[in-house]
């Protein structure tokens, strides 16, 4: 999207918002259709593929947006900072469930699997749902979001040194993850 | 140290994944109606607290129907009471086949509404201030039955999604008194 279409965004995000806190329902479900979307695949993600669990976090995201709506500076776009309340709804709904994300890691192992040539988006996807899931939060935000290490250190409350380490290892799952599901193909 | 790039393949297939799918149409009513209840939004006037997003919709139709036949019975009924008219009997039984039939049942029931309307403002005896007051509350009740039918028919029509607000708001700046309980059965 160019900069005047966001522009215009924002502003008609800015304008269903006010209407919002007013009590228009109908202004709410346009905000809703416009961005629910997107929030919905990364919390999708984010939780390894789990619609029930994705569904229920899109939910409490709407409910604390709606509550903070007041408090929106509109200094970022609407669907960022959704979003960002999105993904800390899930990561506290990961520890809910007792899924701990993994110990942060320094430590650079020996050379992994080397970087592929050939991906197939499924797989990548397939890939993605059996990492773990504070590898899987680093990957998603980095190289499927486009976030910088310095916003994702700010996100998740981390140094932006431990956010690359984590995407390092991260990526180096996701190789042995496809390099396992080459194999598997092989002998089929 | 952290030095392992994305080779053009794989950022080829992070850039083909989608960013956007669509959650389930119930996700949207489950919101808004915990946005309801916990008063985020207003809650219609023949709603009830709901939990569970299906009954929700499932009673929200019914009530929308039920609501809809008391409105059109006691239109046509007050007016049958005002103007001695026995048409309004005949437009309660109304049922329409097509769309056509159904947007003239609509003008014709609507046009007996305003007209009853008018002649309630021009009744010459104001000494029967229960009797108007109790007229004035069938036809705003009337008045939320048809902006909540509308309100199905285009659930973003911002017009219906006015009416109702407006009613909501004067519902509870006058108390908890449920609407549906003030038609007058004349």
């Amino acid at each position: 999207m160019n900069a005047a279409a966001e522009a215009v965004m924002q502003d008609s995000d800015r304008s269903l918002a006010e209407l919002v806190l007013g009590g228009d329902e109908s202004a709410f479900r346009l905000l809703y259709r416009r961005h629910s979307p997107r929030l919905y695949l990364l919390v999708l993600r984010m939780l390894g593929g789990q619609e029930a669990d994705a569904e229920d976090v899109v939910q409490d995201t709407w409910l604390k947006a709606t509550e903070r709506l007041d408090t929106f500076r509109w200094e970022a776009s609407f669907g960022s900072w959704l979003c960002a309340i999105g993904l800390n709804v899930a990561r506290e709904s990961l520890r809910k469930k007792g899924k701990r994300e993994e110990q942060w890691s320094e430590t650079t192992d020996a050379a992994g699997p080397a970087p592929r040539d050939k991906v197939d988006p499924l797989d990548l996807e397939r890939a993605l749902r059996g990492l773990p899931d504070g590898y899987r939060t680093v990957l998603l935000l980095h190289d499927v979001e486009g976030y910088r290490h310095d916003e994702i250190a700010e996100q998740l409350g981390i140094s932006a040194g431990t956010s690359k380490s984590q995407l390092f290892h991260a990526r180096r799952s996701m190789r042995a993850a496809l390099d396992g599901y080459g194999k598997d193909e092989a002998h089929v | 140290m952290f030095d392992d790039e994305l080779s053009p393949a794989e950022r080829s297939a992070f850039d083909a994944l989608p960013r956007e799918q669509m959650p389930s149409l119930e996700l949207e009513e489950r919101t808004v109606a915990l946005l309801r209840q916990k008063g985020h939004l207003p809650t219609p006037l023949l709603a009830h607290k709901r939990t569970d997003a299906q009954t929700h919709r499932k009673t929200w139709l019914i009530a929308g129907a039920a609501a809809a036949a008391v409105a059109i019975f006691a239109s046509g009924m007050a007016l049958g009471q005002y103007l001695g008219m026995s048409k309004a009997v005949q437009v309660a039984s109304m049922s329409a086949q097509t769309a056509t039939e159904a947007a003239a049942h609509v003008q014709q029931s609507g046009d007996m509404y305003v007209a009853a309307l008018a002649s309630l403002g021009n009744l010459r005896d104001t000494s029967d201030v229960v009797g108007r007051e109790r007229a004035k509350q069938t036809a705003l009740t009337v008045l939320g039955a048809a902006a909540e039918q509308i309100a199905h028919l285009a659930p973003d029509d911002p017009l219906a999604a006015a009416v109702l607000r407006g009613l909501n708001q004067r519902s509870r700046n006058e108390g908890p008194v449920a609407p549906s309980r003030s038609v007058i059965w004349y």
